[in-house]
């Protein structure tokens, strides 16, 4: 048993025990084509290491690019029936009832309300009943809501780019009618989308 | 793999550290993909009007007469532009600005309209002091037949011009008219 514990285990070969390596193969050969030959003849190692910082500092600076541009404000869904035109000096969209005109109806956000086709045919600026309602009780029920604040009155129109200044101009005196007189136009800031 | 040599290799432990960089980079790609889906393209941007109706707000409230202010009244015609400076019914100056024919499907762009609006805003406006919070108005006169995105363009020119006005504590430079529709 003491055996076991010992440098002197040569009669158990299944003595398991740790002792210090004795000597290299090759090691003491200083010929250097036999040390060529042991790792592969100069070829390729097949052992590779990729390289990662470049492609870390690739999407560190996506990243950022993306942090740095985003922005949420303009985030609002128009209509797609409704192309709306370019701007450059505009602001950044605020929280408003939005009134959509593609031409044929209009929309409260999003719900068809009115249509537009009477005042085209007509050719001359008519008041939209049906928007003047919608738009007034929702101006009374803000009221009814917040009695203490004072109503903002912003609304946005989302007009289609097309669409004649007679059915704009109704549209921007219904809401004015209605009690919405700080009127604001949506458009595309441009280049953006162009 | 990205590791840090410290030399060493005589001792005991080895020197040699290597840190796993797999989640980091999961981490960056997961934010590259969240960022990427959620970020908006087209962004949409807003331009002011005011449709104030004349008169008090409270009809009991009686309104002392005042001298009226000199108002640009901005005629879109189908050759020319023509800028009118009124005060009350007075016609102070009247310019005309010829229009620039844009290419079918391209969005009209009015940039010497912009910049005479400027000039134009810098001789007859009457709103130039930072402290003065009341801006110059601008009524549009259209034909009934022309396209939104024409009058879109005149208003872009009209807002490029721009002056600095003091809001509490900062200064902020904001356009020098404000407009609305003329009602015929």
């Amino acid at each position: 048993m003491s055996d076991r514990f010992t440098n002197n285990h040569e009669h158990n070969p299944h003595a398991h025990v740790i002792h210090a390596p004795g000597r290299r193969l090759l090691n003491s050969v200083k010929l250097k084509f036999v040390w060529s030959k042991v790792k592969g003849h100069s070829v390729r190692a097949a052992n590779a290491n990729l390289n990662l910082t470049a492609y870390i500092d690739f999407l560190l600076v996506t990243v950022i690019f993306l942090l740095t541009t985003f922005n949420a404000s303009g985030q609002i869904s128009v209509d797609e029936s409704i192309k709306l035109p370019f701007a450059e000096n505009a602001e950044d969209v605020i929280d408003a009832p939005m009134v959509a005109v593609n031409g044929v109806s209009v929309y409260v956000d999003g719900d068809p309300v009115d249509s537009t086709r009477a005042i085209e045919d007509m050719g001359k600026m008519a008041k939209l009943d049906k928007l003047f309602v919608l738009l007034k009780n929702r101006r009374e029920n803000w009221k009814t809501l917040q009695p203490d604040k004072p109503f903002p009155g912003v609304v946005i129109l989302q007009i289609d780019e097309n669409v004649p200044a007679i059915v704009v101009k109704s549209v921007f005196q219904t809401a004015a009618y209605a009690g919405y007189p700080n009127v604001s136009f949506m458009v595309q800031k441009k280049g953006s989308g162009e | 793999m990205g590791g840090v040599d410290v030399g060493g290799g005589s001792g005991k432990r080895a020197m040699n550290a290597d840190v796993n960089l797999i989640p980091f980079i999961d981490l960056l790609l997961v934010t590259v993909a969240f960022l990427l889906i959620t970020a908006v393209w087209v962004t949409n941007s807003r331009i002011n009007a005011n449709a104030q109706i004349p008169g008090p707000p409270n009809p009991e409230i009686v309104v002392v007469p005042q001298t009226p202010e000199k108002v640009l009244n901005v005629a879109i015609g189908a050759e020319e532009f023509v800028l009118t400076w009124k005060q009350g019914a007075v016609v102070a100056a009247e310019t005309k600005v010829p229009k620039p024919t844009s290419k079918s499907g391209e969005a009209p762009k009015y940039a010497d309209l912009a910049k005479v609006f400027e000039t134009e805003w810098k001789t007859h406006g009457s709103h130039k002091d930072p402290a003065d919070m009341k801006i110059d108005q601008a009524i549009i006169h259209s034909d009934n037949r022309l396209p939104f995105k024409e009058i879109v363009a005149v208003l872009d020119a009209l807002y490029s011009p721009k002056r600095e006005m003091k809001l509490g504590n900062k200064t902020e430079m904001l356009p020098v008219f404000n407009m609305t529709f003329s009602i015929r």
